[in-house]
């Protein structure tokens, strides 16, 4: 109790400033993933449909061939269980978001364009 | 009463001090972990006002963990019915917005199935940090931050490039 006590006092204060100032730690936290357009093929974007285990990945019926489509991202799934980062590393990489509470379900879920939507689209019609 | 000063007296009332009752709706405790260190001298969730309470009746926030399993959804709703109103529903966690088990036929597989949900806290488990902040979204005293998270990474980032 008085190491304690002694250690409390060289350290000075513990509790974190969090809502009145950013927290350093929060980098280290385990978070969803951010994913890569530019890297984000229909084919990588099926193979991490099916690699979430949660279903937090899903892809986007797309309505015409030209259109590159999305990927739906639905963050209120998402456990951060790093498997989509697992299977297309160049692709995936970390959100480092964590505030990441809604007021609404529906905001929660992000739709990914895919590549070849707005870039190569003319290429490949 | 119109809608916003509705909006606007629950805020100032739940600004100040709230109560929370947890609620384990068949989570696997730890979202209830995470839930705990809130009180620990790291996050200290009392010096912003937050205080949580056994009683339903004296709560004014239901933190509602888990998938909503469905032998649970009578004491879900008496405990909510218990609560004086105005009131607030937090789902917290993956299992809890429909993550981890949409199809089993034991649960509901969401929270918003059974109570009306007001703020959703993402996470498997969501830190203490992403806790507070769910709640000070609740009461009105910070701002919801995902609406504008596109979840897109740029081309240049470093991150991926030392990935590659």
């Amino acid at each position: 109790m008085t190491l304690w006590f002694v250690r409390g006092l060289r350290r000075g204060v513990v509790t974190t400033r969090y809502p009145a100032r950013p927290e350093e730690s929060a980098r280290f936290l385990p978070g969803p993933p951010a994913f890569r357009p530019g890297a984000l093929t229909r084919e990588t974007a099926g193979r991490l449909a099916g690699a979430c285990p949660s279903g937090a990945l899903r892809l986007a019926e797309s309505e015409g061939q030209a259109d590159g489509g999305a990927l739906l991202f639905d963050v209120g799934r998402c456990t951060a269980c790093g498997r989509c980062a697992a299977e297309a590393p160049q692709a995936v990489t970390s959100s480092g978001a964590f505030e990441l509470a809604a007021t609404s379900r529906s905001v929660l879920i992000k739709e990914i364009p895919l590549r070849g939507r707005n870039d190569d689209t003319g290429r490949t019609a | 009463m119109t809608p916003e000063e509705l909006r606007e007296t629950i805020a100032r009332q739940f600004g100040r001090s709230l109560h929370i009752r947890t609620l384990d709706t068949g989570s696997c405790a730890v979202c209830e972990q995470e839930i705990r260190l809130l009180a620990a001298p790291h996050y200290d969730l009392h010096r912003l006002g937050f205080f949580f309470t056994p009683a339903p009746r004296h709560a004014d926030l239901l933190l509602v963990t888990g998938p909503m399993i469905r032998a649970f959804e009578v004491a879900a709703r008496k405990t909510y019915d218990a609560m004086p109103g105005p009131k607030i529903v937090v789902a917290v966690g993956a299992c809890a917005l429909g993550g981890v088990y949409p199809d089993d036929p034991f649960t509901y597989g969401t929270v918003d199935a059974v109570l009306p949900v007001d703020v959703w806290i993402p996470g498997c488990p969501p830190s203490p940090l992403a806790l507070l902040h769910g709640l000070g979204v609740a009461v009105g005293r910070l701002t919801e931050k995902v609406r504008d998270l596109p979840f897109t990474a740029e081309d240049d980032d470093e991150r991926i490039r030392g990935a590659r």
